[in-house]
């Protein structure tokens, strides 16, 4: 009968610990989880910060399903995810392999490839801003110096949306590169010793020793990669607000008009909501299908 | 050894074109900075410009309350940054050695802060900070005044806690060796003097990675002080720069000088703290 009970009385618990956790947690409580309850809540309401929220249930959601520019942005966002995240995975990868060896000039050529990633969004904004300015810009200089024909870049519908692209690759590729190199000197090389032995050349050696033994790797860059994708805002604030047509607004953009400058509060936290499941759903799946049974610690 | 030497040579070459492209558009905004408008708007495009002068800075710097926005930058990067590294690394120590019921539950809960874009909150978090009660002029149920809008508590407190930074603190502090717990008891030291006596001066490298992380992020962050201030008063140097992008023709000149003094600090300290930099992330989530 007592046995349980001396078991129990064994387990020693440091109560200290949650004085120790509260600083934060009391932080993250405040301004994370409260909030993300109170999203919800006004998600359901026609909250517009001056009168006091009317209960009106899945409305916002279904107004949010003909709204022609919120359904816009999340295409934009997704095509903004898709086409800057693999180019940005692809490229850090031919770089870090390109960098794992020995040299003098490695410190280099990382500090290049890493520096736009310390820079403020802002700032590089300015700076493609110029480098796209269909007058004065870097591009069309570069173009006429060359006697191609003059591009509008951010002013034309048709190439806004892959010049903010563009910068986004320049800006995160470097990022992707350092976590890539630092897979790459984890990975034991009697592996490759053993392979050379075999007679196998890189293509093979590539394909099943550094590809498979990048996977949590790749999976870890996937998974923020997603979510930094997902909410992406500044550059499009500063160079396109939005435009032309349309063609560069995306969730969080359109989360911050329709809350911040037109104070619909309840619409916009639909919208917050929306993209709240978009990354909730989409980090489950590549959770499910992207770590392939490998154990990826993430808790 | 030939080929040894043409395959690095190549690679040399190589290497070295990317390195430039990658580095073109920092390169051309240094130098734009130093340019004259009429050089700029030339239709012949010199790469060096034709007389380096510091103008465009001492106009740039006049064309607003500068001073005043690199001190309000500064004082929030600094004051996020060290009430993060002690809040984060004081609960990933409790999390990584300390036994407390509900440890796990309370754990997995922070994670969400890691899988969830903080712009999903912005709204909410806005009006907690609005309605925030008995500040800035509200009563105790948080009406009348602007809360905690144009302040810089309301633009520091959401920024001190971080999944990211108790994380990879709690991930830190699990390989530190449980002898040093066990000694520690045995010379009668509580778990606070544990931590402060023997974990935290043995934690410089996951401080330091943390607080250029933190510091780089928030020297850098646009929207939250977009949506917390309306004045001049608590402008920081992002917001500034942006006042330079007007509809009618823009000083570019002025305006990559500006942009120039905002990324300097984070080169330079990029540039002396490289291998923190590098290191830090590599910690991150990745055993």
């Amino acid at each position: 009968m007592s046995k349980p009970a001396k078991i129990k009385s064994k387990v020693k618990y440091d109560n200290c610990a949650y004085a120790m956790i509260i600083p934060a947690y009391f932080v993250f409580v405040v301004f994370i989880l409260i909030p993300i309850g109170f999203v919800i809540y006004y998600s359901v309401t026609n909250f517009n910060l001056y009168s006091s929220p009317e209960f009106l249930g899945l409305e916002n959601y279904l107004k949010l399903l003909r709204d022609e520019d919120f359904l816009i942005s999340i295409k934009n966002t997704l095509f903004y995810t898709v086409f800057t995240l693999f180019p940005q995975l692809a490229i850090g990868l031919f770089f870090a392999i390109m960098l794992f060896r020995k040299s003098k000039l490695i410190p280099f050529f990382r500090a290049a490839f890493y520096l736009p990633n310390v820079m403020s969004m802002v700032c590089m904004s300015m700076v493609w801003l110029w480098i796209y300015d269909p007058t004065y810009g870097l591009f069309n200089m570069i173009l006429k110096n060359f006697g191609f024909s003059l591009q509008q870049w951010l002013q034309d519908p048709k190439m806004a949306m892959p010049c903010v692209i563009l910068m986004g690759i320049w800006k995160n590729c470097g990022y992707s590169m350092v976590i890539f190199l630092s897979g790459l000197s984890s990975i034991p090389s009697s592996l490759y010793e053993a392979a050379s032995l075999d007679g196998a050349n890189s293509i093979r050696k590539f394909l099943h020793i550094t590809w498979p033994m990048l996977k949590p790797t790749t999976f870890f860059l996937l998974v923020t990669g997603i979510v930094n994708s997902f909410s992406v805002f500044e550059q499009i604030n500063i160079m396109t607000n939005g435009g032309p047509l349309n063609r560069t607004t995306t969730i969080v953009h359109q989360i911050y008009r329709r809350g911040f400058l037109e104070f619909k509060m309840g619409y916009a936290s639909a919208m917050s909501v929306v993209l709240l499941l978009f990354s909730i759903v989409i980090t489950a799946l590549v959770f499910k299908f992207g770590s392939g049974g490998q154990d990826v610690e993430v808790s | 050894m030939k080929h040894r030497k043409v395959y690095h040579g190549i690679w040399v070459v190589l290497m070295t074109i990317a390195s430039l492209v990658m580095l073109t558009p920092t390169i051309m905004m240094f130098v734009t900075s130093f340019k004259t408008m009429e050089e700029i708007k030339s239709p012949v495009f010199h790469l060096i410009p034709e007389k380096f002068s510091l103008v465009n800075y001492i106009d740039a710097l006049a064309s607003g309350n500068w001073l005043l926005y690199f001190r309000n930058s500064l004082i929030i990067t600094v004051s996020a940054v060290i009430f993060s590294l002690l809040f984060n690394s004081i609960a990933g120590y409790a999390f990584a050695r300390l036994r407390f019921r509900g440890s796990k539950i309370l754990f997995s809960l922070l994670m969400i802060g890691l899988m969830m874009p903080a712009q999903v909150t912005m709204l909410p978090t806005f009006l907690i900070m609005a309605k925030f009660p008995l500040a800035g002029g509200n009563n105790i149920l948080g009406q009348g005044g602007t809360g905690l809008i144009n302040t810089f508590v309301g633009l520091i407190i959401p920024l001190v806690s971080g999944s990211y930074g108790i994380f990879l603190c709690k991930q830190f502090y699990e390989n530190f060796p449980r002898a040093l717990d066990e000694a520690a008891e045995i010379d009668g030291a509580g778990k606070w003097r544990t931590y402060f006596q023997i974990y935290l001066p043995n934690s410089k490298a996951i401080l330091a990675t943390l607080a250029l992380t933190k510091g780089v992020a928030v020297w850098n962050d646009y929207l939250w002080p977009l949506v917390m201030t309306n004045s001049d008063e608590h402008k920081t140097v992002q917001l500034a720069l942006t006042m330079f992008k007007t509809e009618t023709t823009i000083q570019w000149n002025q305006m990559m000088a500006a942009a120039v003094l905002i990324v300097l600090p984070m080169i330079i300290l990029f540039l002396l703290a490289q291998k923190y930099f590098v290191q830090g992330i590599v910690t991150s989530g990745l055993k």
